[in-house]
């Protein structure tokens, strides 16, 4: 009996140890811990602030800025959307110096899509106005997709697209 | 190999053995715990299960067929809950004549949405979608409106449902960061 003992112990040990691991991926089934919007408060709370702010400032634009103003502004954006700023500031520099026109943006909400340790994805609404010297500002809203990318310690903007 | 031979050998393959099932022990035990203990896991099937509810009742609150009026606005009331759900209950008679006047269909679709506030404990969580509404009237050609919503969802026994939702205000000044509270 005892030889028989001596394999049946460590066999149950074994099946128990399997059956408590097969339990836990039971329990963590379904959940994507790998996305961390919202579950990582101050993560998401930090993305939220530094791409939201940037975006603001970046979208506001008006004849008499600086350059050191401008330069910050384009210093968040990088790959694909660094491209995409950079053709539409072009465009709006001929037209802003034109019409006096000063735009201003504002960011009205922001959702985390998906946020991993340096990746994050975000939906931001922004309400841009427009306003001449001498009249009314005009207000068109704006949804943008943001792809942001965490390096060095700050966000930076990846992709943009317009929904 | 002789018989003699193997019996020695048996007590090395004992403990390896023995060894291997404490390492697998220890490795399903903690593993278990880890899952079982983690609020995370938790919390993102929370936020994965409202964003997905949130989605679907959005689009279908602004789906709606004049020659199938009683199941869109079933599917309505089924899509929400709380003061959302007794303004359409209460509005309903009124809202089918217009809609049957108007003859219109208005389909939508969502483009894309996250959540922006999850209250795990108290079961209340809030949404940002934005989505594509095409309205059709009789043989006009059809208008296509791109709506972004902010929807509240509180957590029911049959799921998370919508209890309040409206346009994100233009011109106004509103709050973005997440919400206290786990």
């Amino acid at each position: 009996m005892r030889p028989l003992l001596r394999w049946i112990a460590p066999a149950l040990v074994l099946a128990a140890g399997l059956a408590l691991l097969v339990t836990g991926q039971l329990v963590r089934n379904g959940a994507d811990t790998a996305d961390r919007a919202l579950t990582d408060r101050a993560a998401t709370a930090r993305v939220t602030e530094e791409v939201g702010s940037a975006l603001g400032r970046a979208f506001s634009y008006s004849a008499t800025d600086s350059e050191g103003t401008r330069t910050a502004a384009r210093a968040v954006f990088t790959g694909a959307a660094g491209e995409q700023y950079r053709a539409l500031t072009e465009q709006l520099r001929g037209w802003v110096g034109e019409q006096q026109l000063t735009l201003t943006s504002r960011v009205v909400a922001t959702g985390v899509v998906r946020l991993d340790a340096d990746r994050a994805e975000l939906l931001v609404l922004l309400d841009q106005s427009a306003r001449r010297p001498d009249g009314t500002p005009t207000l068109t809203a704006a949804q943008l997709l943001v792809g942001a990318r965490l390096e060095a310690g700050h966000w930076l903007v990846t992709d943009l697209k317009s929904l | 190999m002789t018989v003699r031979a193997m019996r020695e050998r048996l007590p090395v393959l004992a403990v390896c053995l023995v060894l291997l099932a404490a390492g697998a022990a220890v490795w399903g035990g903690w593993s278990w715990y880890a899952a079982a203990h983690d609020g995370a896991a938790d919390l993102a099937r929370s936020r994965d299960r409202a964003l997905a509810a949130g989605e679907q009742a959005v689009q279908n609150l602004n789906t709606l067929d004049h020659a199938a009026l009683a199941p869109g606005l079933d599917l309505w009331e089924q899509s929400t809950t709380g003061d959302l759900h007794s303004q359409l209950v209460q509005g309903r008679a009124e809202f089918e004549k217009q809609v049957k006047q108007a003859q219109s269909v208005t389909t939508a679709r969502v483009l894309d949405g996250a959540v922006t506030e999850l209250d795990q404990a108290a079961g209340q969580a809030a949404v940002l979608i934005a989505v594509r509404i095409t309205v059709r009237t009789g043989q006009e050609q059809p208008v296509t409106k791109d709506s972004r919503m902010l929807g509240r969802l509180t957590r029911t026994g049959e799921g998370w449902k919508l209890s309040a939702l409206g346009q994100a205000p233009m011109g106004t000044t509103a709050s973005t960061a997440p919400s206290a509270g786990q």
